[in-house]
């Protein structure tokens, strides 16, 4: 297994070189450059300006030549610094990746937890009430615009019933945890839906199917209850899929919920990318990017380990 | 499992009603009061700030000017107004002397007493300093070539400061916005100062203004607190703390102005009318020096093809209804413009009068020109049809609905027009390069009303190619001018001929609301680009 793992990992190298090859080409791809932040406020500018900060960018070199100077740093552990804020790319990263993860790692377990109750009761009781009342569920969360959803629920708790902040992770000033959930309730929320909505979709397609399997049917015939026959046989080999699946979802903790978080004005990731975009924030762009792509290529690994745990019959040697 | 069905409903209705009764008992103090008796000004602000050095940021700096004083600023009324300059020099008050040799010595009679934030005295050198490193050719300074006409800055003394000028500049009064303390950036070249991390980043961040740099949490908010040394004296400044709120989506800041947590914020045109009636605020529409224009280039063949005659641009200019525009798209938030300068300027000439939407005068003049009317409806000359493409910028919602209202009105007298929309850098990229046909912008104008950098035939910002050889001599006499009645008529004949010359129709000045709670005293609204907070100091809360 070890050897295994070993193996994959050696082959994220040359994928991240032909990745961030290609990240790069597509960046640079885009029309405009990182002078147009210069020019958005309206302002009368001094042309000369515009060329003096594009060759202390470097963005005047040809692409090439521009790669091969980001590569050449990064490969020392060197992200880069931000054209927009003239601060190291990674510290800018490492600044917002907290909020980013503490708010999809709770949507995630928030959205784990509700889902996996979701998907066995629609189920088990396939044509159910209820089961009609969570499929509804899913395909309103899958299908509802999340900006909407939020504007919705930062209407309904922030303006109308005064419950709940809309936007920061805390009041200024207060450093008190229940104001920072507070905080936390509305955007997690959002997000939660959405994977809600897909995961419970999963696991009750895949426990119907289980729950015709043949070694169902023979449980049920040893007599056993049917708690054990469904929390016992079923589900767990229903998860199999599913937590691959949630595995794979997992690389999006890392890279944030661009319009959530823009939303809710959340100082994550996400919001960052989004500016850096608009600013043609090349090097901020790049971190954040790879960041991300790392991240895809481990949590596929983890979701085939995972795989490999659930399932008896995988093996990796 | 009967009792399953039973009890699932009645633990989900009581769990609802612990969440109810539990939110209920903590309601929410709005963050709008003071906290803990000291008054804290809370400000929905639409963006976040790149860096905290004035003449570095790409940004309109208003947040910076709440630490960071200059010579002058810009007051409500269009003005340059001294801040850490006792008074503005001028040749009446014998501050500007003009020497032999066409040289100009100008006198800053500087403020005693004054301290950076770290106690250190502020002198005329640090206003030298500044000079030095925004002329520079690394400064990085939108508008440092403004500064290059210095020849020379001497102290005579700690509180004088005089400048000597290669000549004769109109905007010798509206530089040095900000003055940066010589003594933090000692021994530094201009690009360590640009990238100087501990100032851009408020470590190190110290002015003379009326509040101190406290915190800026990345993605969230800047913190300012009160400056205790502020050299107005103690009185000043009158609010202990200001908060900047990041919250760059529209709709979240109104929801949040809504729930009372804000004392300031800037909203949409189009969102007035939501905030209108909200109990405990004003909407003040501030009036700003970004006028939003249609502009005709000539600059390519087509351009000059279809836009070369004068006649057919007033023509087009006639079709277009600015005032259905200003009424009816923007909801009458907004002023007509006639010319660039807006009438809270004293340069403003109110004697222009804008191009009257009459699309009969159009079609005549059109028809004089030789377009002529062809079979699908489109004009026609020397079989070239009249068809252009628009440049619009995406996400910039207000100038698309501009260029749909001009493309259906264009279409009533003949004229087709094409859309082509790119996001916001590429579209800068184009709009920079002159390769497109004409596009809905709007300019940001500083207090200084100068005009030339615009329109001057090989102006640094002339994106139309329009060129009027005697437009420019006038420009350029009125730059030359020191006094405001002889600066005055030069730029009322400029904007006479910039409408007689219709490569540029102003359609309105944009206007910034800004939603004010009752609780907030001596705010004067600016529509410059120093912004509203040019007055903080003398801010109250209650």
């Amino acid at each position: 297994m070890s050897a295994y793992i070993g193996r994959r990992l050696l082959q994220m190298i040359p994928l991240m070189l032909g990745i961030s090859l290609v990240l790069f080409a597509i960046i640079q791809a885009a029309p405009g450059g990182p002078e147009g932040a210069l020019l958005q406020t309206g302002r009368m500018v001094d042309a000369r300006m515009v060329e003096a900060y594009r060759h202390r960018l470097g963005v005047d070199k040809p692409v090439p030549v521009q790669y091969v100077r980001w590569l050449g740093a990064a490969l020392s552990g060197h992200l880069g610094v931000s054209f927009s804020s003239s601060r190291p790319v990674s510290r800018m990263i490492l600044e917002r990746l907290p909020a980013t993860l503490e708010l999809m790692g709770v949507s995630f377990l928030l959205a784990a937890l509700v889902a996996v109750a979701l998907g066995i009761f629609s189920a088990v009781k396939q044509y159910s009430a209820f089961d009609f009342f969570g499929t509804g569920f899913s395909f309103l969360g899958i299908a509802m615009p999340v900006f909407w959803f939020a504007l919705i629920l930062q209407m309904v708790f922030g303006v109308w019933l005064k419950w709940l902040p809309i936007s920061g992770t805390h009041t200024p000033g207060v450093t008190s945890v229940m104001d920072h959930l507070e905080h936390l309730i509305l955007p997690a929320a959002v997000l939660s839906l959405r994977y809600i909505a897909g995961w419970s979709r999963y696991l009750r397609s895949s426990l119907l199917g289980v729950l015709r399997a043949d070694y169902v049917r023979t449980a049920r015939a040893k007599g056993l209850p049917e708690r054990t026959v469904v929390g016992v046989h079923a589900v767990r080999n229903a998860l199999i899929p599913v937590v691959s699946v949630m595995a794979l979802n997992l690389a999006d903790l890392f890279s944030g919920a661009v319009i959530t978080e823009t939303v809710f004005s959340w100082p994550g990731i996400g919001r960052m990318f989004v500016n850096a975009m608009y600013a043609r924030d090349y090097p901020l762009l790049m971190g954040i990017l790879l960041l991300g792509s790392v991240m895809v290529l481990v949590f596929n690994l983890v979701a085939d380990l995972v795989y490999a745990a659930l399932d008896p019959r995988i093996r990796y040697d | 499992m009967a009792h399953v069905r039973r009890t699932l409903p009645l633990l989900a209705a009581l769990a609802l009603l612990v969440a109810m009764a539990a939110c209920e008992g903590g309601r929410r103090d709005t963050a709008s009061r003071s906290t803990g008796g000291r008054r804290i000004l809370r400000i929905a602000y639409p963006r976040e700030i790149d860096v905290l050095n004035p003449f570095t940021s790409q940004n309109l700096v208003d947040i910076e000017f709440s630490m960071m004083e200059g010579l002058v600023t810009t007051d409500d009324h269009n003005s340059y107004v001294p801040v850490l300059a006792k008074e503005i020099p001028t040749e009446a008050n014998g501050l500007v002397v003009r020497r032999d040799d066409g040289a100009v010595a100008v006198t800053w009679p500087l403020h005693a007493g004054v301290r950076w934030h770290d106690g250190v005295p502020f002198t005329s050198a640090d206003v030298c300093f500044t000079w030095r490193f925004v002329s520079s050719p690394g400064s990085q300074t939108y508008n440092r070539d403004q500064y290059l006409g210095i020849k020379s800055c001497d102290t005579p003394n700690d509180t004088t400061v005089v400048f000597t000028w290669d000549g004769l500049y109109g905007y010798y009064d509206g530089l040095f916005e900000a003055v940066l303390p010589e003594h933090v950036f000692r021994g530094m070249s201009a690009d360590q100062i640009v990238n100087d991390a501990a100032f851009n980043r408020g470590r190190t961040t110290i002015g003379t203004g009326p509040f101190k740099f406290a915190e800026w949490k990345s993605g969230e908010y800047i913190r300012v607190v009160r400056n205790g040394d502020y050299w107005r004296g103690p009185a000043y400044p009158r609010i202990d703390e200001i908060v900047w709120s990041f919250i760059p989506d529209d709709n979240t800041r109104l929801n949040a102005l809504k729930s009372g947590d804000y004392h300031w914020s800037q909203i949409q045109a189009v969102q007035v009318k939501d905030v209108v009636h909200l109990p405990g605020y004003q909407v003040h529409l501030i009036s700003s020096n970004s006028v939003m224009h249609l502009d005709l280039n000539v600059k390519t063949a087509r351009g000059r093809l279809l836009f070369g005659d004068p006649d057919v641009r007033r023509a087009i200019f006639h079709a277009v209804d600015r005032r259905a525009i200003a009424d009816q798209l923007m909801e009458g938030t907004v002023t007509l413009a006639d010319t660039p300068i807006n009438p809270t300027s004293p340069y403003h000439d109110g004697s222009v009068q804008g191009y009257v939407f009459d699309p009969d005068l159009a079609r005549r003049m059109l028809d004089a020109a030789g377009w002529r009317t062809g079979p699908d409806g489109v004009r026609a000359k020397n079989g070239q049809r009249f068809s252009f493409t628009l440049l619009n910028r995406a996400g910039s919602a207000d100038r698309t609905a501009i260029g749909q209202v001009i493309q259906a009105q264009l279409r009533d007298v003949g004229i087709e027009v094409k859309f082509e929309t790119l996001e916001s850098a590429a579209w800068t990229q184009r709009w920079r390069t002159s390769t497109w046909e004409a596009v809905v912008s709007a300019w940001f104008l500083s207090a200084d009303p100068s005009l030339t950098s615009l329109y001057q035939c090989d102006g640094p910002n002339n994106m139309t190619g329009m060129c009027d050889p005697v437009l420019d001599s006038v420009m350029e006499a009125s730059d030359r001018h020191l006094d405001f009645a002889g600066r005055k008529p030069l730029l009322d004949e400029v904007q006479e001929r910039l409408h007689d010359d219709a490569f540029t129709l102003p359609i309105y000045y944009n206007v910034v609301p800004e939603v004010v709670s009752d609780a907030v005293g001596d705010y004067r609204g600016s529509g410059t680009n120093f912004g509203s907070f040019w007055n903080l100091w003398e801010w109250t809360l209650r």
